[in-house]
């Protein structure tokens, strides 16, 4: 009798997964087939790690990298090293289910090396806005925390698209995005900052660049004249970097004290944060526009 | 070539050529620029007038970062002919005995914990005096130092600042691996105030000027110095105590610039002969003028984007060096 159960249930377990199987495209566009939900996922990104949160799947997260440090519960998961060198054997110590790799961050032969070793590895490539609430989605149907995943891949799309909707006969500001001091560095159009910028009525005014992140001087600064300055600062709360401005006073953005700050984490990273990192960056343009 | 003699007619031609060359580098570097300036635009400027934006470009950013560029270049130079002699090695360089590799440690610290561009500046120069001292202490040991002991032990110390730079990449976050990285490649948007690299160069230059007959004596070997009557172990004290602090100070300005103090001594002295009376002020004055050029070439070439210094500084210096060498046998 009791066998006989034992038997019915594994059968029964083996028809509920089997009903359980789900594929989604990874961003390389190649499937990733689980026969069922993911239940031991390791992170091998920061972003990763804060968007797997965001999709509800925190709860299956066994491991990260260094610096996964959002929201506060992804400080306390175990590390595998950071993103750029990770530890093969404690990824395969921790038996996952799920790896969610980064396509351009890690190291490629590592993530073919652990393809090899028969584990399921997603490779995530976030470029915009689209691609935060289409991984948010997808994270949710691998670790079958769809409600959630879907809940906030609508908050994130409802908020951008009022922005959008807000500011979109907005008038222009020339703005210079500064996301490095030493040496002073700045984004091109491809840039994720500078879709947010574009959505807020904005234009970089080194959009032309050829490098997606470019090194420039001080004088090219002062010949492009922007209207308004928007910088990262070294930490998430240091404005020092503005400051160093002020002496330009030839600079319109100076003259109307266009000095913004937004903290790196929300305007420079591919996650749910950037709705709030976008929102501040337009109220703060919509302050440049009022200072004419 | 005639060997280096002891009286050199050729030191005030030379020299007056070399000053032009460095002014002629200097004023090149101060009027080009992403921005385009006339030289009627440029002259109003230079005469109080002109547009409040040139008079920026001018005097607030150009002008400062080429002293700079010029200071550190002059430095590096006469620190790396005055290793050579030391050491009496033709392979010696400023960073021979590992000062860079101490001043990086220092520097890379301080951005590792966030500090600003001052407390870099300060760690990189404590960075680069920790290492000299700890060169010099080691290599005296219980006994008498030889060149062969100082350069063994500046090459062991160096390594291992160069194990600890590694480590510190490795560990460091992705954002402040920018900046890190162009530190160690040598950077002039670090300098800040030219004006201590500028009057150390002048100062030590002036002092150097009565020493050249003793170096002289020295490049040939010590038992020679103190047949000649030079004091060779003070001598040698002097020496590395004057190349170190150069040296501390050009990369607490602008990051460990390679291949200047090396390459531009050994250029001098296929072109002028090997008399330290000459190769020293020359140096300063070519190696100012070299690193002026390559910052100005960096900062321009692809325009409004920079490029780091040390790779122009190669670019120029090493086809230059190999012809004159190629020409020399």
């Amino acid at each position: 009798m009791r066998r006989l159960l034992v038997v019915l249930s594994l059968l029964l377990a083996h028809i509920a997964s089997a009903s359980s199987e789900r594929c989604v495209d990874d961003d390389r566009n190649v499937k990733v087939c689980l026969d069922a939900p993911a239940a031991r996922i390791i992170a091998l990104s920061p972003g990763a790690t804060e968007l797997l949160y965001a999709a509800g799947a925190g709860d299956k997260l066994i491991a990260a990298v260094s610096f996964s440090d959002y929201p506060d519960e992804a400080k306390a998961l175990p590390r595998v090293g950071s993103y750029n060198r990770f530890d093969l054997e404690a990824i395969l110590s921790l038996k996952p289910d799920l790896l969610i790799g980064w396509h351009s961050g890690n190291p490629t032969e590592q993530l073919a090396q652990l393809e090899a070793l028969e584990l399921k590895v997603y490779y995530s490539e976030l470029r915009g806005f689209d691609d935060v609430s289409r991984t948010l989605r997808r994270f949710g149907e691998l670790a079958g925390s769809e409600p959630s995943a879907n809940a906030a891949a609508e908050h994130f799309d409802q908020g951008i698209s009022a922005l959008r909707k807000q500011y979109q006969n907005a008038e222009s500001v020339r703005v210079f995005q500064q996301i490095w001091v030493n040496p002073l560095m700045t984004v091109n159009d491809q840039h994720l900052i500078s879709e947010a910028t574009r959505l807020c009525g904005g234009i970089n005014v080194f959009g032309n660049l050829p490098r997606l992140a470019a090194r420039i001087d001080h004088e090219a600064v002062l010949a492009a004249n922007p209207e308004a300055i928007i910088a990262g600062g070294m930490g998430e709360e240091n404005r020092s970097w503005l400051d160093d401005w002020r002496p330009y006073s030839g600079l319109l953005a100076v003259q109307r004290d266009n000095l913004f700050f937004i903290p790196p984490s929300t305007l420079q990273r591919p996650t749910p944060r950037l709705l709030s990192g976008t929102r501040m960056l337009c109220q703060h343009l919509d302050t440049a526009r009022g200072r004419r | 070539m005639a060997a280096a003699s002891y009286h050199t007619p050729r030191l005030l031609p030379a020299l007056a050529l070399l000053s032009l060359g460095a002014l002629l580098a200097v004023a090149l570097s101060v009027s080009t620029g992403s921005v385009a300036i006339s030289t009627a635009e440029l002259w109003a400027v230079l005469q109080g007038e002109g547009e409040p934006l040139h008079h920026t470009l001018i005097f607030d950013l150009r002008l400062p970062r080429s002293l700079a560029a010029f200071a550190t270049g002059g430095l590096l130079a006469v620190a790396g002919a005055l290793m050579q002699v030391l050491l009496r090695n033709p392979l010696a360089d400023p960073y021979v005995l590992g000062l860079s590799g101490g001043a990086a440690v220092g520097a890379l610290s301080a951005m590792l914990l966030g500090l600003g561009s001052a407390a870099v500046s300060g760690s990189a120069f404590i960075g680069a005096i920790v290492s000299a001292i700890t060169v010099f202490g080691l290599a005296h040991g219980t006994g008498s130092w030889t060149p062969t002991r100082l350069l063994l032990t500046g090459v062991v110390i160096a390594a291992g600042w160069g194990a600890v730079v590694t480590f510190m990449l490795a560990i460091a976050p992705t954002e402040s691996l920018p900046g890190m990285l162009f530190w160690l490649m040598g950077d002039l948007a670090y300098a800040r105030s030219p004006w201590p690299a500028l009057t150390t160069l002048l100062a030590l230059s002036l002092l150097l000027l009565p020493l050249g007959r003793s170096l002289n004596a020295m490049a040939r070997g010590p038992l020679q110095a103190a047949a000649l009557g030079v004091a060779v172990k003070p001598m040698e004290w002097s020496i590395y105590i004057a190349a170190s602090l150069l040296t501390a100070l050009a990369v607490t300005t602008a990051g460990s610039i390679g291949f200047v103090g090396l390459v531009v001594p050994h250029m001098l002295r296929l072109i002028l002969g090997n008399d330290q009376r000459l190769i020293l002020p020359a140096c300063a004055l070519a190696g100012g003028a070299l690193l002026t050029l390559a910052d100005t070439l960096a900062r321009t070439i692809i325009a409004p984007e920079q490029l780091p210094v040390g790779v122009i500084t190669a670019l120029l210096g090493v086809p230059t060096f190999l012809l004159l060498l190629y020409r020399s046998r």
